[in-house]
């Protein structure tokens, strides 16, 4: 039903590009999918705000590369590699509502349900500005080509 | 009666906001008991002024991470009376199935994984696999398919990319849609474990009732069960319908010390909007399959218990199910032709009125010559329902002052949860610190 054959790995860029750094996963999904021809193997997904939606979009892959701004008390424009094991979530959620979303909470349902990728790598970027503005602060955009490799020597390394 | 209960549920963090609970009991007698909504206002009418018609819906689809297609789908209604723009009626049926999309999508989410976890007391639905792993799955399916049904119609899950005022940038195939009926007839066996599971629980759906006012879209010609066509109506007015244009009339805005939503009244203090007053206002024109699961849950209209807007969403799913098929049917039968979309910018202000899975949703929007946006005003539902919680919690809490205070917390956010609220998804960021 869905437009495309779903590809082995996927690369996930969370954010809300009306928040500023908030959206710098979603960017790197735009500069990212202008090299998808080196990737033939990976589907460049721009996930926005998607909450419960990522589960779908990891499940049962081979690989799922997730990119998000991350508060990791580092500072401004740091890039970290981690996985899911090698960190604990310290958001609070109210639970009123299914607008509000954990992915290492997603992640963990995923792995409940026996569809967890053989690998999740998350890169995590420290945000300098999270409020309305459509353009990331230029603490991250100086860094925005760092990013773009650190994302591309992590799905080179991996091709069979 | 419990003399002493003092609950503050607070979560207030400025970026992803929430709710508060306050209740305050002292010696018996109710001092404080508020649903606050403290959040950030977010600005999206200030946002998308001075910018172009073509831009609007690409911003405003970013208010809403669930229901993003139906900001996008109000917000082309708008821009499109605005500008005077007619669409072709396979435009309009496609939207509607692409609306249809994320009525599952998002009523599934709701009832799966956020209410479901209360019914089988479960704290939330992460436990709830280790209590009803095969129920989860098949929500989890069931979520798939609308999710992948929505990247079909609307070219990604969130965030539309193929709505243009006039039409659509891209349609579907007539193989792709006969696939999309067959999954969706395939889907049907799994709706139906889902309402077997929730009504296994049902007697933990707390019996609570308050009559209020319930507003909703209604569509008289021809009559439908409608989430896109229509006027307004509600219970109070004995079916007439309102012009969406005249909403303001309806939703009379305005500000409350305890809350930086806006709140809303029309012929009473409150009134309720989402799944069950749809219900309240249209049942008879349920799908046959819609009216069944209506009746095995002994949903009538006229029901006021708000707990039941969950039992009222999953009666939606199977209605959008069957009307969504019987929508493919009529594709078919015509048969699909490409359509050349175009606009010309023009001055004018014009309203879009859709039904989002948690209500009904306004946007109002006025262009200069140029096609520049120069006033935009949006009313979401969820602000719609916050007055009409805080009566409920009024007329609920002496009900249930019996109960331990754990138990009187869980029911009140129980409440609170039974109105699917969207009070904020903005921002998702992670925020963790490192396993040492």
């Amino acid at each position: 039903m869905t437009r495309h054959t779903r590809k082995k790995d996927v690369v996930l860029g969370l954010g809300n590009v009306l928040m500023s750094d908030e959206g710098i996963g979603v960017h790197l999904i735009e500069r990212l999918s202008a090299l998808k021809k080196n990737f033939p193997h990976v589907d460049f997904i721009d996930a926005g705000t998607a909450g419960m939606s990522i589960l779908h979009l990891i499940a049962n892959r081979r690989k799922a590369i997730i990119i998000d701004c991350a508060k990791m008390q580092t500072a401004p424009g740091t890039i970290r590699r981690f996985g899911p094991h090698q960190v604990e979530s310290v958001k609070t959620l109210a639970h009123y509502s299914c607008h509000e979303a954990d992915i290492l909470q997603i992640v963990g349902l995923c792995r409940q349900l026996g569809q967890l990728p053989d690998e999740i790598v998350f890169f995590g970027i420290e945000p300098q500005t999270v409020a309305p503005d459509r353009s990331i602060s230029q603490t991250l955009a100086a860094r925005i080509n760092d990013y773009v490799a650190a994302v591309c020597k992590e799905l080179t390394c991996q091709i069979d | 009666m419990h003399n002493n209960v003092n609950i503050n549920v607070h979560h207030v963090t400025r970026v992803e906001g929430h709710g508060n609970i306050v209740v305050n009991v002292a010696d018996g007698r109710i001092e404080t008991l508020q649903w606050q909504v403290p959040e950030a206002p977010r600005f999206f009418e200030a946002m998308v002024r001075g910018r172009s018609y073509e831009d609007i819906q690409t911003v405003v689809s970013r208010i809403c991470g669930i229901c993003s297609i139906t900001h996008s789908l109000a917000s082309t209604k708008a821009v499109e009376s605005a500008l005077g723009l007619e669409v072709s009626e396979q435009t309009d049926k496609l939207r509607i199935l692409m609306h249809y999309s994320e009525q599952l999508q998002s009523h599934i989410l709701h009832v799966g994984y956020l209410a479901a976890p209360d019914f089988f007391g479960a704290p939330s639905v992460v436990p709830l696999v280790a209590i009803a792993a095969d129920v989860v799955k098949t929500v989890v399916r069931v979520h798939r398919v609308a999710n992948e049904w929505s990247d079909l119609l609307a070219g990604r899950t969130t965030h539309p990319v193929t709505l243009r005022p006039g039409g659509l940038t891209r349609i579907p195939t007539e193989k792709q849609l006969r696939q999309l009926k067959k999954t969706l007839k395939d889907t049907i066996p799994d709706l139906k474990v889902i309402a077997d599971a929730v009504l296994s629980v049902a007697a933990n759906i707390p019996s609570f009732e308050r009559q209020t006012e319930y507003v909703s879209l209604k569509q008289t010609n021809p009559p439908a069960y409608s989430f896109y066509h229509g006027g307004v109506t509600s219970t109070d007015i004995n079916g007439q319908v309102i012009p969406i244009e005249r909403w303001h009339e309806v939703t009379n805005e305005y500000v409350c010390p305890q809350s930086t939503a806006k709140w809303t009244k029309w012929h009473r203090d409150c009134y309720a909007v989402g799944a069950l007053a749809r219900f309240n206002n249209n049942g008879e024109l349920l799908s046959p399959m819609g009216k069944d699961a209506a009746k095995m849950f002994g949903l009538k209209r006229g029901c006021c218990n708000p707990f039941m807007n969950t039992v009222a969403q999953l009666v939606e799913c199977f209605h959008v199910i069957e009307a969504s098929i019987a929508l493919i049917d009529e594709l078919l039968t015509k048969g699909l032709k490409e359509e050349k979309v175009s606009s010309v910018a023009k001055a004018g202000k014009g309203v879009g009125c859709v039904e989002a899975p948690r209500g009904i949703l306004f946007h109002e929007y006025e262009f200069d010559k140029n096609g520049s946006c120069v006033a935009a005003d949006i009313c979401i539902p969820t602000n719609q329902n916050h007055a009409n919680i805080q009566k409920d919690f009024e007329k609920f809490l002496p009900e249930i002052l019996g109960q331990s205070e754990n138990e009187i917390r869980l029911k009140l956010e129980m409440l609170v949860r039974s109105y699917d609220p969207c009070i904020s998804c903005s921002t998702h960021m992670l925020n963790v610190q490192f396993v040492r």
